[in-house]
């Protein structure tokens, strides 16, 4: 932009001023724009503006073989796939009637624990990064480095992996592959001392954190609002214990829970779920090679699959909270329609929209990070 | 800046460059130039997910000289990461125009090579050389962090070679970029940065940087007002 472009803009006679945050801002997660009404330095409404990374995933796959939709639905949520691969084969399953083995049932879990010790690595980073600590982003990325060359032994990808389909897993585990998960379980939990003090007890953390973007139960309730941020505000809510998917039956964990409901219990209770989930692999480790069978049950020619005719809802518990496909099939070799419920459109639009109001403008950024919405996951 | 600075204001009056010392400490300023450059920060796509990584302690892109900046008139490098929609474009093409010459674009993961996955999609740019000159391409769904470094290492010896001059491209033919996103956008058009001036300015302008497309741009060309936004909040 030349400088003879530039010009005085008039103000009109008030302290309120309007500000972008986004796109292209390092206080924004992804690619997402929030346009604020501000006045001095309190935030008097915000609007999302959302729509970058629309790609028409829903039409996108109304044209695409069953088979073929597996290798887009992991795009929707770029840190959490898996979770959208295994509810995409399980509305799959649901509707063919399709027995999953129990050894792919042990493997799948695996890899959704997994994948959100991963994310929740990631989000660490984020949130401790929008208060102006920056070591955290750089331990959690290379923490969560260390999962995802698992997931490249596992699975061949490191962010995606496309390891799940219709009728159980790709192929069994790798050898060794659970001794190696287990290694790596030891160290984040050798981790966990160094996290704390960096970070979880850390007084410029926590002082900058607590009280701000306070979330009530019933206002959660209403807005739809799901996962940890739910579980933040002192409600005990997971899907995977209150309407159990796969084998999670058999495991024994506990759904960690914060009554604040600020930015400060969020993050706590993604910091108790990470070490969970490290409990729930541990399990696995240990009774994974007791369950002997094949890991995929046969599927038709995956290129010509005429899918029976009926319609299915699943839901799982992502990192980001529940999410769900609901899946029409009219009995033809594409799905005649697919709608995905993220959990990250309840919390990027109306849940940060109505937090910020009051609030100042330094914490917009970190209560956006602290909701970990997904801006991919809104747009689709 | 070592080219533009030997080029003199007046360029359009058809004088050769006149200093004898010309050219001398080209190749200093380009060996400066490849080893400490900015990347701006703005994630368009799934592919910023492999940047973290790349940029932090494990492979480590600073070792290059490579930092990321917020600001586009501080940065160099211009990532497009992944699939850009057309919403998305719309702003790629304006930040790319406020960046600094000299500037370079690289294009991460397939979907900007042909569209990738998302080649049937209504909402995404395909090509994204069409709208925006694109100096190195970096192919993969998605790459990883070593494809990422080694593409930045590719820039980095194009300009040490003197090879990293495709923003010269966008001022030499403006006009075709220029019909390019009007073809997407709509004829009505058109960014706060005067580029045809600019191209006069450096002396880049050929016969291609004005032509059908931009006299297009001169009818619907509204007269800069100052920017209000107009959402009801």
């Amino acid at each position: 932009m030349r400088p003879e472009n530039y010009q005085v803009v008039s103000l009109p006679n008030s302290d309120e001023y309007e500000l972008f945050i986004g796109p292209n801002h390092p206080g924004i997660e992804g690619n997402y724009a929030f346009k604020l009404k501000l006045d001095g330095d309190r935030v008097i409404s915000g609007k999302a503006d959302a729509g970058y990374l629309h790609r028409g995933f829903e039409k996108l796959m109304e044209g695409r073989l069953w088979i073929q939709n597996l290798a887009i639905v992991p795009r929707i949520c770029v840190p959490d796939p898996v979770p959208m691969e295994v509810v995409y084969s399980l509305t799959v399953e649901d509707i063919e009637k399709t027995e999953v083995p129990l050894r792919a049932q042990w493997i799948r879990v695996m890899q959704l624990e997994l994948s959100r010790i991963a994310s929740h690595l990631f989000t660490f980073g984020g949130h401790a990064a929008t208060t102006g600590m920056y070591t955290p982003s750089y331990w959690g990325v290379a923490d969560r480095d260390l999962a995802l060359d698992l997931f490249e032994e596992l699975t061949g990808g490191r962010v995606y992996h496309i390891y799940n389909i219709p009728g159980g897993v790709r192929r069994d585990i790798p050898n060794g592959f659970l001794d190696r998960l287990s290694d790596y379980l030891d160290y984040l939990q050798t981790r966990q001392n160094d996290y704390d003090n960096l970070l979880f007890t850390n007084q410029v953390f926590v002082k900058r954190a607590r009280d701000i973007g306070v979330l009530n139960q019933e206002q959660a309730l209403e807005w739809g609002v799901t996962g940890p941020n739910l579980r933040a505000t002192g409600l005990a809510f997971d899907v995977r214990r209150d309407d159990p998917y796969l084998i999670y039956e058999q495991l024994d964990f506990d759904i960690p829970v914060q009554s604040a409901g600020d930015c400060l219990s969020r993050i706590l209770v993604r910091r108790d779920e990470l070490f969970q989930s490290v409990r729930i692999l541990r399990q696995i480790i240990k009774h994974l090679p007791s369950v002997k069978g094949p890991v995929r049950s046969p599927i038709p020619n995956p290129l010509a699959w005429n899918v029976a005719k009926g319609e299915s809802y699943c839901r799982v518990e992502s990192s980001k909270g529940e999410l769900a496909y609901y899946t029409v099939s009219d009995g033809g070799d594409k799905p005649y329609r697919v709608h995905v419920r993220g959990a990250s459109s309840m919390h990027a639009v109306q849940v940060l929209e109505n937090m910020s109001v009051g609030q100042r403008i330094e914490d917009v950024a970190q209560i956006m990070f602290s909701l970990d919405a997904c801006p991919p996951e809104v747009d689709r | 800046m070592s080219k533009i600075g030997n080029i003199p204001v007046n360029a359009q009056n058809g004088k050769k460059r006149t200093n004898p010392l010309a050219g001398v400490f080209d190749e200093l300023v380009q060996f400066c130039q490849s080893r400490s450059m900015f990347m701006l920060h703005y994630c368009t796509g799934c592919g910023a997910i492999e940047l973290p990584p790349a940029m932090t302690s494990r492979f480590d892109m600073e070792r290059l000289g490579i930092q990321p900046m917020v600001t586009p008139r501080q940065a160099d490098i211009l990532l497009i990461t992944g699939y850009v929609s057309v919403k998305t474009l719309k702003r790629v093409i304006l930040t790319y125009e406020q960046m600094q010459s000299p500037k370079y674009v690289i294009g991460i993961c397939s979907c900007t090579v042909n569209g990738g996955m998302y080649w049937q999609s209504y909402a995404t740019a395909k090509v994204l050389n069409e709208y925006l000159p694109v100096d190195v391409y970096i192919a993969g769904c998605m790459p990883r962090p070593e494809a990422v470094i080694e593409g930045l290492r590719r820039l980095m010896g194009n300009i040490e070679n003197g090879k990293g001059i495709a923003w010269k491209d966008y001022f030499q033919r403006y006009d075709h970029y220029l019909g390019n996103q009007q073809h997407l956008f709509g004829n009505d058009w058109q960014t706060p940065t005067d580029i045809i001036g600019e191209a006069r300015h450096y002396g880049l302008e050929t016969e291609q940087t004005c032509g059908e497309h931009s006299r297009i741009l001169e009818q619907h060309q509204q007269p800069l007002e100052p920017y209000k936004m107009r959402i009801k909040l």
